[in-house]
């Protein structure tokens, strides 16, 4: 197992698309900075009075919603690019027990999405108070559990995209159902009347991290109607169920 | 292997093949297109299950070994490779699962001729570069056992002698080697045994010397005193036909007793010419029955 850890880690690390995700996901803690720089002179310019209305979404959030997405796609990308370029065959050749190489795999992506999830939210935050200081801006507040929280959503999303691109082989169709579950299907749900939206919308990975850190969210499209532990086991499911029917299908079907 | 059978849906890929691949000597694997080659080496690695039967290396299921890279190399198809990694990276990926040092890496860089492009990306490489690569990460191991599926395809001509050449030289280094085609002359030149399927069953499993004399179509002499010779070795036991141009088919006896008899009779032969079918005409022969995706005729 850990002569396969080492080889995921070092395919991970060959691999160039790799580096575009991780330099996908510095830019957008990048524009953060950008956007807190603009916000904060924005607010200065604005009238005393008029402070008290200004409100700007959390900074971290946005920094580690996008990150779900592109951790996502690495994750896909980890499995679907071995299926097309046939790297499968060899992979599976020098290491014949596949539940093995898909728990490598598992391993590697999944830390990695882990410890860029923590360091998009963290390094936005401290962009954040660095740039905008003590202007009492709203929805600046720090919350600390928040901010962990995402970062492991950012994993899960990893993990959701290793699962799918092995169950679907398909680049594209792997990313269109990360995708979906990532924003299309929440936005969608909210078409729902009450009370289905927030029963379903609960249940989604996005809804998770106010369900867990138990800050209900005013401004979210998502579900807040799962209490903390309820929640864990949600985000659980959401690394089990994927993988777990990924490992199964891996170890039945012939390599193409 | 032993008893395998593979089925896609109704389609019988390989259908109760047995056989055994020996060390020491280069085994051709031949078959026409879809006779059943790559899916039995497929199954044999592992990669698809079979229906039925067992395909074993060293007495073991491949799944089972721990190590494998050490016991089995294999090239299956030049694709099997991410393009945008260098080749030095994509071989060190595959040799760390097995506990292989990157200094051997280089070596087998080294030994198939592209230590010059290792740190070039994969997907710049043409496809006898990556057939290269193929056999390079095949014998990362040093394994004991080696399989080839069509390896000289996409190879220039030096590339082809360079590939006939490793493979004698690997063979003679006391380890099995296996390689399919599905064309005859090249394994005329490089192989000693031949497992010959159509249609996922075993047609033929003999050695190229074996094969080219079955296909032996007797021996042509000719002579002044026709009748005679005629005669005499139809008295020693050959069947003979004397042919539109007077030269006599002769079958049943070797040159040399032909020579020996025509020389106690003192006839004088003006030629004595083996007539071996090509082993390509002996495959035709052996496989007319069994091409799946045929000419018209």
């Amino acid at each position: 197992m850990t002569d396969t850890l080492a080889a995921e880690w070092l395919k991970l690390r060959t691999a160039r698309s790799t580096w575009y995700c991780l330099g996908g996901v510095a830019l957008i803690v990048g524009l953060m900075a950008l956007l807190a720089w603009y916000s904060a002179g924005a607010w200065d310019g604005l009238p005393p009075a008029r402070r008290a209305a200004f409100a700007l979404t959390p900074l971290p959030d946005l920094a580690c919603w996008v990150a779900n997405l592109v951790m996502g796609v690495l994750g896909v990308l980890a499995i679907t690019s071995e299926y097309s370029t046939g790297m499968l065959r060899a992979t599976l050749m020098v290491v014949p027990r596949r539940r093995t190489v898909l728990a490598a795999k598992a391993g590697v992506v999944g830390a990695v999405a882990l410890v860029t999830g923590e360091a998009a939210g963290f390094a936005t935050l401290a962009a954040g108070r660095l740039i905008i200081g003590d202007r009492p801006i709203q929805g600046q507040e720090t919350h600390v559990g928040r901010i962990v929280t995402m970062g492991v959503l950012v994993m899960v999303f990893a993990l959701i995209g290793l699962g799918v691109g092995t169950l679907l082989r398909s680049t594209a169709g792997a990313i269109v159902v990360v995708a979906g579950l990532w924003h299309i299907v929440p936005v969608l749900l909210q078409l729902l009347p009450e009370p289905w939206h927030d029963r379903i919308g609960s249940l989604m990975p996005g809804a998770l991290v106010d369900e867990i850190a138990g800050t209900g969210g005013q401004h979210t499209i998502y579900g807040t109607g799962l209490p903390p532990a309820a929640a864990v086991m949600v985000m659980a499911a959401y690394i089990a169920v994927p993988l777990g029917a990924a490992g199964i299908a891996l170890a039945r079907r012939d390599v193409p | 292997m032993n008893e395998l059978t593979k089925r896609y849906g109704d389609a019988l890929a390989v259908d109760r093949l047995s056989f055994q691949v020996e060390p020491r000597c280069v085994t051709g694997f031949l078959g026409p297109n879809g006779a059943g080659k790559s899916t039995t080496m497929r199954v044999l690695l592992g990669l698809s299950a079979p229906t039925a039967g067992t395909a074993l290396v060293n007495g073991r299921r491949y799944g089972d070994l721990r190590f494998p890279m050490r016991e089995v190399g294999a090239l299956l198809d030049a694709g099997a490779a991410h393009g945008g990694r260098t080749a030095f990276d994509h071989l060190r990926c595959l040799a760390r699962t097995n506990r292989i040092g990157t200094a051997r890496v280089a070596a087998v860089l080294e030994q198939v001729g592209l230590a010059g492009v290792g740190r070039k990306r994969i997907g710049g490489f043409s496809l006898g570069m990556r057939q290269r690569l193929g056999i390079a990460a095949a014998l990362l191991g040093d394994p004991g056992v080696l399989m080839f599926d069509e390896p000289v395809n996409g190879l220039d001509p030096e590339g082809v002698r360079w590939i006939r050449e490793l493979m004698r030289s690997l063979a003679a280094e006391g380890r099995t080697v296996l390689i399919s085609s599905h064309l005859m002359s090249e394994m005329q030149l490089t192989a000693d045994r031949l497992v010959v399927i159509g249609r996922g069953r075993l047609i033929a499993d003999t050695t190229v010397r074996e094969l080219a004399e079955r296909f032996q179509r007797g021996v042509l002499v000719r002579t002044g005193r026709t009748p005679e010779l005629a005669r005499a070795l139809e008295a020693a036991g050959a069947s003979v036909v004397v042919e539109a141009d007077g030269a006599l088919a002769v079958k049943g006896l070797d040159p040399v007793r032909i020579g020996e008899l025509a020389a106690r009779h003192a006839i004088p032969v003006h030629e004595v010419t083996p007539r071996s079918a090509s082993l390509e005409e002996a495959y035709m022969a052996l496989t007319a029955d069994s091409v799946e995706y045929g000419a018209a005729r």
